[in-house]
């Protein structure tokens, strides 16, 4: 590399700055940082221009952490100056990029003098108020990145890095090592290039982003071949059954339209199935009504209603019964299960109540609730289930019998399974619901799940018997 | 920094009495500042001599302002003479100061943000419990812990 002797600040192009352009994540959660800035500090990782290095610590439980590229290269390719991934989205540059169908790929070139020239050429031009081709502020969000994007802030990207000694067994900093004592992860994930994250070209994580959405952007037709029904979710009081009809009638005949304003969803069926299958096929993740993004999956038929005690939820759902289970819960799941202090009071029992509707319920687990709520374990041998009000009986069984509860049970409460992939609802440890799909109206992810517990439902063999004797037969 | 006896200082008197233990430091600081630096970090590898260094000046302030065993003289003899820091000293002698581990974790000039180091922050208030500072390896040197 050149040789840096500060002559000129202006002529060489080093760049300097008032505030650092950063996402969300790696400003932290504290809304009070102190930041220290020094001008020229270090040299951009791209570019390798010197620029003004800012560096804080994004929340008490984080390292510090410090802008790594100058903010030229990170308009270029409109990312954070810290974690290089897209400021709007949160995205990684080449998943970003594929998404949109951009490319600022070629325009800019990578090695050496070509480079630097390129960096300072731009710097210049935007110093003098030139207006580049920036394409990044025109750039109409797709439904492919809508669905990949990053909602909330990331922060467990702040924590502290891996002990390094630890990992050989040799930390003799003991309890005042500020850095991570745990095993590193190791796989394909880890062997990043920030060079190749920039650029866009050859990432891991990408590749296995775009992977993932590839396969979630199918919506799978239902074995059943007479259901003609699709189920939109998201609704609420603004649309109309015009608006809907409007949407739909293109694919083909639209036998009925039915709204449930009270659960914000509706039901779409049409005369045939290919009308159905078209519709899906096309709204699947565009479905936008009044400006309204709406959720669309197949509708799943009413199942038989079994007899239990307690409340009846497949009853009480007695809209159409076309709903798919998971999609239930999902709606239930809608108001953000966190714990904070205005939850509504428990509905009251004569409107249908869910365990994923009681507020304390959502992801906080806490072992005699946790135990009490896998309800129909009463091989949970503990007492908790005499604790808990009486809980309201779950759905009937799916159809390959899998219930979560002896699953549940080998883990300790507060882990939470990282299980199948969780598009369509909160993690299932939590939970009694099962999140099992319709039949067919989704990839079946528990089949990976089942195995898991077979092992361990193997101990817990006298629960897993007592659970299904309880159970009412199958549909 | 005087080791050895010469014919041109003049120690006062009580001098023999002081003589073996400050000899003894001066050991434990030779030895400090001849260990290897194999295992050690870059700035552990000077804690030591801070911490020799505090000791030292230390076991004179103790004998003079707190027990009252040695004359004025005699204290002034082993400032000048270096066996203890006049300045640290000067530190202890303000309240809030008592414990002060060195001079450097008070210096904001050292410290980003202008503040002071971590050691000087008394337990109950910080967030972790466990800290060695960076200066000098000092684990708290506020005067309440």
């Amino acid at each position: 590399m050149a040789h840096r002797i500060l002559r000129d600040h202006e002529a060489d192009g080093w760049e300097r700055s008032d505030f650092p352009i950063i996402c969300e994540s790696c400003l932290g959660d504290n809304p009070y940082v102190r930041m220290t800035k020094a001008d020229y500090d270090k040299e951009c990782k791209i570019c390798t221009r010197p620029f003004t290095v800012f560096r804080w610590r994004p929340g008490r439980n984080a390292r510090y952490k410090k802008t790594e590229i100058c903010q030229t290269c990170c308009k270029l390719k409109n990312v954070c100056q810290v974690c290089l991934l897209d400021l709007e989205y949160g995205l990684p540059v080449q998943v970003r990029d594929t998404a949109l169908n951009i490319s600022t790929h070629d325009s800019i070139p990578k090695s050496d003098v070509n480079r630097e020239y390129f960096a300072e050429e731009h710097d210049r031009k935007t110093r003098a108020g030139l207006d580049y081709e920036s394409s990044f502020g025109k750039m109409r969000p797709n439904d492919t990145i809508l669905k990949l994007q990053r909602t909330t802030p990331y922060y467990k990207r702040n924590q502290a890095h891996v002990c390094s000694f630890y990992i050989r067994g040799e930390c003799t900093r003991g309890a005042e090592c500020p850095y991570r004592h745990e095993m590193p992860e190791t796989g394909e994930l880890s062997q990043q290039n920030i060079k190749d994250r920039y650029y866009g070209v050859n990432d891991p994580v990408a590749m296995k982003l775009l992977g993932k959405a590839g396969e979630m952007g199918t919506l799978e037709s239902p074995e059943d071949e007479s259901i003609k029904t699709l189920y939109i979710g998201g609704l609420n009081s603004r649309i109309l059954e015009q608006d809907i009809r409007d949407q739909f009638y293109a694919y083909g005949e639209v036998e009925s339209i039915r709204i449930l304003a009270e659960k914000a969803c509706a039901f779409v069926t049409y005369t045939t199935r290919e009308g159905a299958e078209k519709a899906a096929q096309e709204l699947s993740n565009r479905l936008v009504v009044n400006g309204q993004r709406l959720k669309l999956t197949w509708g799943r038929p009413q199942a038989p209603r079994p007899d239990q005690d307690g409340s009846n939820q497949q009853g009480s759902v007695a809209h159409s019964g076309l709903l798919p289970r998971a999609v239930i819960s999902q709606q239930h799941n809608q108001p953000p299960p966190m714990q904070y202090y205005m939850h509504p009071p428990p509905p009251n029992q004569d409107k249908p109540y869910y365990p994923s509707m009681d507020p304390q319920r959502m992801g906080a687990v806490i072992s005699t609730q946790e135990a009490g709520g896998s309800s129909t374990s009463e091989n949970s041998g503990a007492s908790s289930s005499s604790y808990m009000m009486p809980p309201p009986q779950p759905y009937p069984p799916p159809p390959y019998g899998y219930m979560p509860s002896p699953y549940q049970q080998q883990y300790p409460p507060n882990h939470h399974h990282p299980g199948p992939m969780h598009h369509y609802g909160p993690p299932p440890a939590a939970y009694q619901y099962p999140q099992q799909p319709g039949p067919g109206s989704r990839p079946p992810p528990p089949a990976s799940v089942v195995s898991a517990p077979t092992p361990d439902s193997a101990p817990t063999g006298s629960g897993a018997p007592s659970v299904s004797s309880q159970e009412p037969p199958a549909q | 920094m005087p080791k050895v006896k010469t014919n041109r200082v003049k120690y006062p008197e009580g001098w023999e009495l002081i003589e073996p233990t400050l000899r003894e430091l001066d050991a434990k600081m030779r030895e400090a500042e001849t260990d290897s630096h194999d295992g050690k970090r870059k700035c552990e590898t000077l804690w030591p001599i801070f911490k020799v260094s505090h000791q030292r000046s230390r076991y004179v302030y103790d004998l003079y302002y707190r027990r009252e065993e040695i004359s004025k003289e005699l204290y002034e003899f082993c400032l000048d003479q270096g066996y203890a820091d006049r300045s640290l000293i000067a530190k202890w002698k303000k309240s809030g100061y008592e414990r002060l581990c060195c001079l450097r974790c008070i210096q904001p000039r050292d410290h980003n943000y202008g503040t002071t180091c971590v050691c000087r922050v008394p337990k109950h208030l910080r967030e972790e419990k466990v800290v060695e500072c960076v200066h000098c390896g000092c684990q708290g040197c506020a005067s309440g812990d």
